[in-house]
């Protein structure tokens, strides 16, 4: 190889160890204050029940659900692939880790949106990306999906299908056979009351 | 344009197209200076006459990462901004099948192909043609490779992530590693004989 060759090689593998060498940067990044006005007023950082439930059952890859519910609630259910982290270890080395991976959206959500909401504006701050709520938490979830609601005979088609989607997704999270669909009464043989006729008094004759 | 200067706001999105018109024009004018538009330049690497194609692409590669972790660690770029294309496994394992027998038959990539019409070369044309059809007869067929194309997802990878090892110090043994192929292949192009072209 020619000699600037072996020269620019050398200067190549002397830049790449500067890299390795580096005193790593200690100080926390913490997010511009006008981008994070910016982004605490933009919608798209709540994601509906629907499109998550969507996302768990497509077993979406990037998906990581963060429940901020306590450990108990957690075991006592808990959405498929979510991570129980409580508000008070948010920025610990391994939450912001498990919250710093590329390529994940990371959806955060309690029972309702309160500590949500207090989690996103911490770990946004600690310039977390893509990070998202789950709009309503874990009780809009029940109500939206495990609980079923009667279908208006006046729903459109579009309300039909998210109507059959969520039917979709119970049975996903609870089985078929532990639908909330009111079981068949089982039938009871009415007495029927029989009416009888006064006998007609009979005519005095024909016509 | 995927990249840090447009999602960062410091430039408008609506210079997407200008950005890519001038990138492409800088990138034809590398590729062009750098044979790329030969043919049989580009086939040298599998008939080991002519490394070119790997040097440039190795090249290409360790000066982007060590520049853009340089970048990053003086704060000029937020790496965590970059737009990682997802990995669908099985799809770029058969793609890269099918690119990899492409590519040493018709000795063209599609970039490069499109370097050769450029210089008005024939056989970059044909290959263009041929490339075209492809991809008409594959969107026209897809419902039959969707399965496929989408299996094998794994979202967003890092390579580094997967070895368990800092993006730094996989960029380390990526220079090393380039840089001993450059020798690899200049003592390999030492002993095959050369070919005029």
């Amino acid at each position: 190889m020619e000699r600037k060759y072996t020269i620019l090689a050398v200067l190549l593998i002397i830049l790449a160890l500067g890299l390795v060498i580096l005193p790593k940067k200690k100080e926390q990044k913490e997010i511009d204050p006008k981008a994070l006005l910016s982004a605490v007023v933009e919608k798209s950082r709540y994601l509906s029940v629907d499109l998550v439930t969507h996302r768990i059952i497509e077993n979406d890859p990037t998906l990581l659900l963060i429940d901020l519910r306590t450990a108990d609630q957690f075991k006592l259910f808990a959405l498929p692939g979510a991570v129980n982290i409580q508000p008070d270890s948010l920025l610990t080395a391994t939450t912001l880790e498990l919250m710093n991976q590329p390529g994940k959206d990371k959806v955060l959500f309690a029972n309702s949106d309160l500590i949500s909401e207090k989690a996103w504006l911490i770990a946004t701050r600690s310039s977390v990306n893509r990070l998202y709520i789950m709009k309503g938490g874990m009780n809009e979830w029940f109500n939206t999906i495990i609980k079923e609601k009667p279908i208006n005979s006046a729903a459109s088609s579009s309300d039909l299908d998210l109507v059959s989607f969520r039917n979709a997704a119970r049975q996903f999270f609870v089985g078929a056979s532990e639908t909330t669909n009111t079981p068949e009464k089982p039938k009871v043989k009415e007495k029927v009351q029989v009416i009888r006729k006064a006998p007609e008094a009979s005519s005095g004759g024909g016509c | 344009m995927i990249g840090p200067i447009i999602s960062s706001g410091i430039v408008s999105p609506a210079w997407d197209n200008i950005f890519a018109v001038i990138i492409g024009m800088i990138m034809g004018f590398a590729l062009e200076s750098s044979g790329f538009s030969s043919s049989r330049k580009i086939i040298g690497t599998f008939f080991g006459y002519d490394f070119v194609v790997v040097k440039v692409f190795f090249t290409a590669a360790i000066v982007a990462s060590i520049g853009l972790l340089y970048l990053s660690y003086f704060g000029l770029v937020d790496y965590s901004q970059l737009y990682i294309q997802p990995t669908f496994l099985t799809s770029a394992i058969v793609g890269g099948i099918i690119m990899g027998i492409g590519f040493s038959m018709g000795g063209f990539c599609p970039g490069t192909s499109l370097a050769a019409i450029g210089v008005g070369r024939i056989d970059g044309m044909v290959f263009f043609g041929g490339m075209f059809i492809g991809v008409f007869l594959f969107s026209e067929s897809f419902s039959l490779f969707e399965k496929m194309y989408y299996s094998g997802s794994q979202g967003p990878k890092m390579i580094n992530e997967v070895f368990g090892i800092s993006p730094e110090l996989f960029t380390f043994f990526l220079v090393l590693a380039a840089v001993g192929m450059f020798f690899g292949a200049a003592w390999v192009q030492k002993k095959v004989k050369k070919v005029e072209y």
